[in-house]
């Protein structure tokens, strides 16, 4: 089967900021090898990337002062590009053990930045540069999810939006442990400090996967949307149809429109037969 | 470095995400949040004197609207059925989870957990329902993800029969 992806990304400094250390990415990944003609049936090849193709997906939100929030966010996008181009090419397996491969790989790679940010930041002088990132893989009809920090990724289908990330911020743990309630995390000011962060003090990846339908949607943000624009607008806006580029800048127009006080960034990405 | 994957199995609710989390980071989450698609986590074990990757494949739960996804569950080397003590009907639901993976993978190593064992006051599961849950060759005991009881000791008998069963069939 054939799918079509269809893909936007917009990132914006908001109303508040001087700077934009959001950044997104977006790649198509085909191989160099397609097979035109053969008498065999296509599902002789075993090859869903080849067919299908592949894509990439990636938000960072940077922080620690500065330039140096926007380098990490850079960085850490740079870097997952390198190794997608370098390895994923080859990557066209269901088997267990090439996508365990896969994770450790897309882990070491988070981590390979994660030790470089450490080493170059200088508290010192203020600058501890940090990132959150949240990126998927689709490899059709399977989607890998590597997530560090607050950005978030939603997953859609028909109608029903639901968020495939939880956020890795102080107030989230102490909820879910049960040492705050929803209001006190909501009152207390370290609450979104992150509780996990490619370059910060502690570093836990969260990877997953899902397997997408023709007409399932994604959508990755920073929580510089998430901030102003509430779980039921996002809903209303992604659970409804619409071309990626006009749900993605309605989107933005609404975090605009709540305040815009932190940089924006979202990738809308939908899929049909 | 030998790695097996493992998936946790059942109706949405019962616990699976908790009993993960209990294991690998030791920590009881009160707030419930539904898994969409996997989650996937890693602990490292012994088994005699080979060192274990646990691949932790956290399926999303059934409910009315999904079942499980037979492509979760392909390649796996053990599987973690979990009802709930207080929820009689997931446990009577394992039988059928059991078809659809059994489909994919074949027969292997399999525990049914019985989770919520803390909830004594709210356990509703009899004793010929906790017969019935179970089929000959799995593992069938109680766990409570908030206190850790049963946990490690399910995931440990999964780890040794995952490895020395590979063992003898070699």
């Amino acid at each position: 089967m054939t799918v079509m992806i269809d893909s936007f990304g917009i990132t914006d400094k908001g109303k508040v900021r001087e700077n934009n250390q959001d950044n997104f990415l977006i790649v198509d990944i085909s191989k160099s090898v397609a097979v035109r003609h053969s008498s065999l049936s296509r599902d002789k090849f075993g090859n869903r990337f080849g067919m299908t193709g592949g894509h990439l997906f990636v938000v960072a939100d940077g922080v620690g002062g500065g330039p140096a929030g926007d380098r990490a966010s850079e960085g850490a996008i740079t870097a997952l590009l390198g190794y997608v181009t370098e390895t994923v090419g080859c990557f066209n397996s269901y088997s267990a053990s090439r996508e365990h491969e896969l994770f450790e790989k897309l882990e070491s790679t988070v981590r390979g930045v994660h030790d470089k940010l450490r080493e170059e930041g200088n508290p010192a002088r203020g600058e501890s540069p940090a990132t959150t990132l949240t990126m998927v893989l689709l490899i059709w009809p399977r989607a890998y999810l590597i997530h560090v920090g607050d950005s978030r990724a939603y997953v859609r289908r028909g109608s029903r939006v639901q968020q495939l990330t939880r956020d890795q911020t102080i107030g989230e743990y102490m909820i879910n442990i049960g040492a705050w309630t929803e209001e006190q995390a909501a009152r207390a000011k370290p609450a979104a400090t992150l509780s996990s962060a490619i370059g910060g003090s502690e570093l836990t990846p969260v990877v997953g996967l899902i397997d997408l339908e023709p007409g399932d949607g994604l959508m990755l943000c920073t929580d510089g949307l998430t901030k102003h624009v509430t779980d039921d607008r996002i809903a209303s806006v992604f659970g409804n149809p619409g071309d990626a580029e006009t749900v993605g800048r309605q989107l933005l127009s609404d975090a605009l429109a709540g305040g815009g006080t932190d940089n924006i960034a979202v990738i809308v990405v939908n899929s049909a037969a | 470095m030998i790695q097996k994957k493992i998936c946790m199995v059942g109706v949405y609710g019962t616990g699976k995400t908790c009993l993960v989390q209990q294991y690998v980071q030791g920590i009881f989450s009160v707030k419930y949040l539904s898994t969409v698609g996997v989650k996937i986590d890693r602990k490292e074990v012994k088994v005699g004197d080979k060192e274990v990757t646990l691949m932790l494949w956290d399926l999303e739960g059934r409910d009315g609207t999904r079942d499980v996804n037979q492509s979760y569950v392909r390649g796996a080397h053990g599987i973690i059925y979990v009802a709930d003590g207080t929820r009689p009907e997931t446990a009577k639901q394992l039988h059928d989870l059991r078809r659809i993976v059994t489909d994919e993978v074949g027969e292997v190593p399999s525990v049914i957990a019985l989770n919520k064992f803390d909830l004594k006051d709210e356990w509703r599961l009899s004793a010929d329902d906790e017969e019935a849950a179970g089929a000959p060759g799995m593992h069938k005991l109680k766990t409570s993800a908030k206190t850790g009881e049963g946990v490690e000791a399910a995931f440990q008998w999964l780890a040794e029969k995952t490895v020395n069963g590979a063992e003898k069939s070699r």
